[in-house]
This record gives structure tokens, C-alpha cells and sequence, in this order.
């Protein structure tokens, strides 16, 4: 995973592959998922492959973030908290924008940012 | 009137083949060439990419180095043994020198190599970029900007190159090496004869062929799995099919550079 958030500031600032490894690095520690560093894709849950894709986009040069029905995305276990949790930890610079379906709501409904419907 | 039909049918038909396999080819030889550009453009050498180029030259040149020296060992010790074995019984021992070195250096030590390492590497490349492509890691990466070509395709390129190159020179030191022995049995022939031999024989144009040759096989036996697995349909079905058609390619591709470099040689 670490060679997975690492090569987004390779590639686009060629910043060299330990710097790199680094930053991922403390991203993991931001999110209490040091552990998962070396593992590969098959060895992460549902949640953790989630947070690696925003570590990834937090990375990047965008400026802005779009996730669409993270809620699908995740397993049972995850709920919205936690992903607005995950965003919350990493102090992206980004602006981040969730896109989601009528269908999943309720899933909202103790959410702490502003819903546009 | 129904006998003109069938003719016209039949012209279609091959008319569209025909230029369905022109655009294909013309697919393939424009892949190649932006490949050829990422190769010579400094800016392609990111760090990631070269991350990603020492592991595959690892891959591809070192951890098969103690199955090709035993496979050179055996296949070549054989092969080697019986053009001297040949050229003994036809009476061109004072040409040993020069068969040895044309046989090993210019034809089978790149060829052999080739032929091993696609078995090997081409059908792992095949089917790694058919799987990323079926699983959209491809995409993926596009959407990050992240330039395929760069990232994953030329370091395999590369590892190639290095890997057939490299791997050509170690399997004719060892078939030079078994062609001594052979020629200690069969011709009696001490060490330092044998060495004079190889070295009055060997000519610049002998280690360009053999550089060049391999140059070209490594490239090839890299491109052609790539493109391949770059073509394959969004099914896991389809993942077989695309490397059964990539390695045949990619055989028909190896003999023909073969023979092209073999009516070039005589020319």
C-alpha cells in the first residue's frame, strides 16, 4: 500500500521513492493504519482499501476530491463517521465532495457537514 | 447473377480482412513507436518508474539466472557438441574457430534466450496487463495521470532488453566454455589452442550481431505481451485468449527477426 500512495508524488512531482514513502507513511500513522503499510491489496478490508484511495487522492495535485456512494464502498462494519472521520484525521487541502444516492439517506442523518440535495 | 454474388461476397470479405489486419498492424507499429519515443525522452525515468525497473530486471535477469545457467549447461553443452562432433567428421577443424563463435555468438545464444525468457517473462507481462486491464487498475492509474507507458510499460521494456542481453552473453560464455570440452575430446585440443582459436575467429561484427539481436528480441518479447494484454475485452474469459494470441505472435515475431537477421548476415 505504501508503494501505492507513494508513486502519485513520484510520478507528478518526481519526488524520490523514499521522501515519498514517507509522507505516505505518516498519511497511514494519521489514520491509525500503520499497519497495512506493506501489506498488498487482498490482505486490506473494505475500509482500509477506502482509506488507501483517499490517501491516494489527498496526494494528488487536485483540487478538489469527489467521492461518489463511499457507503458502498465499505463493508457493514463502516458507517458514514467513519468516513468523514477518515477525512477529518488527514486535514486534506482539497475540497472534498460526496455524491450519493436518495437511496442511502439515512446513512447522512447524523452526519456533520453540509448536505445539498 | 447468384455466382457474381458469391464472388462479390468473397471480395468483401477479404477486402475487409485485409484491412482489418492492415489496421491492426498499423495499431501495433504506432504502440511501438510511442513506446521508442517514452524510451528516448529523459523525463520518463520518474522515480517510480525506476523503482519499478530494478524489480523487473530482478524478475526477468536474476532470479531466473540459476534455471537458464543449468538449462544453458545442458541444451548447450548438447548443441554445441554436435556442430563440433559435425565439423569434425567433415574435416573443418581449421574452421572450428570461426563456426563456434558464428554458431554461439551470432545465432543460437540470442535466439535460445529469446525463446526462454518468453516462455517465462512475456506470458507473466501477458497476463499481469490483461488482469489489470480486466480489473480497470489501468484506469485507475489514467485517472491519477499517471502515464501507463512510463509506469509500467517501459520498465518492462527495458528489463527486457537488459535481461536478453545480458542473459546472451552468459549462456555463449557457457556454451564457449562446453565447446572446449568437446573439442578436448574429439580433437585433442588443450586450452590455450582452443582460446586462440575463439580469439582470432571473433570479429566486432560478430558482438554487434549479437548485441543488436538481442537488443531487438528484448524489445519484442516485451512489446508485443504488453500490447497484448493492453487489447484484451473487459472479461476474465477473455485473459487466456489474449495470451495464447500474444505468445503466437510474439513466436512468429521472434523467428522472423531470425530470419531477417539471418539474409542480413548474408548479404
Amino acid at each position: 500500500m505504501l508503494e501505492n500512495i507513494a508513486l502519485i508524488k513520484e510520478v507528478h512531482e518526481h519526488l524520490a521513492t523514499k521522501d515519498a514513502q514517507v509522507q505516505a507513511r505518516e498519511a497511514l500513522a494519521k489514520i491509525n493504519l500503520q499497519k497495512i503499510s506493506l501489506y498488498r491489496v487482498h490482505m486490506c478490508n473494505a475500509y482500509e482499501i477506502f482509506c488507501v484511495c483517499v490517501v491516494r487522492a489527498m496526494m494528488s495535485d487536485d483540487k478538489s476530491v469527489i467521492i461518489i456512494s463511499p457507503i458502498n464502498l465499505l463493508d457493514n462494519s463502516s458507517s458514514m463517521d467513519d468516513v468523514v472521520s477518515v477525512i477529518k484525521k488527514l486535514q486534506m487541502s482539497q475540497d472534498i465532495v460526496i455524491l450519493d444516492t436518495l437511496a442511502n439517506e439515512t446513512h447522512y442523518k447524523e452526519v456533520s457537514c453540509n448536505i445539498v440535495k | 447473377m447468384e455466382a457474381s454474388l458469391v464472388v462479390l461476397k468473397f471480395i468483401d470479405n477479404v477486402g475487409g480482412k485485409t484491412l482489418e489486419i492492415l489496421d491492426s498492424f498499423y495499431e501495433a507499429l504506432k504502440f511501438t513507436f510511442i513506446c521508442t519515443l517514452h524510451l528516448l525522452r529523459p523525463k520518463s525515468y520518474n522515480p517510480a518508474m525506476r523503482m519499478v525497473l530494478t524489480k523487473q530486471i530482478y524478475f526477468t535477469a536474476v532470479e531466473i539466472i540459476p534455471l537458464f545457467t543449468i538449462m544453458a549447461v545442458l541444451f548447450g553443452s548438447v548443441i554445441i557438441g554436435a556442430v563440433i562432433v559435425l565439423a569434425s567428421e567433415y574435416g573443418l577443424q581449421d574452421k572450428i574457430g570461426s563456426i563456434i563463435i558464428t554458431f554461439v555468438l551470432d545465432e543460437f545464444s540470442p535466439f535460445f534466450t529469446a525463446l526462454l525468457i518468453s516462455l517465462r517473462s512475456s506470458t507473466a507481462i501477458n497476463t499481469e496487463i490483461a488482469v489489470m486491464n480486466v480489473n480497470n487498475e489501468l484506469n485507475t492509474l489514467r485517472r491519477y495521470r499517471i502515464d501507463l507507458i512510463d509506469y509500467l510499460f517501459l520498465p518492462r521494456i527495458i528489463s527486457g532488453m537488459i535481461s536478453v542481453v545480458s542473459l546472451s552473453i552468459l549462456f555463449a560464455f557457457i556454451m564457449l566454455c562446453s565447446g572446449y570440452i568437446f573439442t578436448l575430446f574429439y580433437m585433442n585440443m588443450d586450452f590455450h589452442t582452443y582460446k586462440h582459436l575463439l580469439i582470432s575467429a571473433i570479429e566486432l561484427k560478430d558482438l554487434l550481431v549479437l548485441l543488436i539481436k538481442s537488443i531487438t528480441f528484448g524489445f519484442v518479447i516485451m512489446l508485443i505481451p504488453i500490447y497484448s494484454g493492453l487489447k484484451t475485452t473487459n472479461a476474465y474469459t477473455a485473459i487466456p485468449i489474449s495470451v495464447l494470441n500474444g505468445m503466437v505472435k510474439l513466436f512468429v515475431a521472434i523467428f522472423f527477426i531470425e530470419v531477417l537477421s539471418l539474409l542480413i548476415q548474408s548479404l
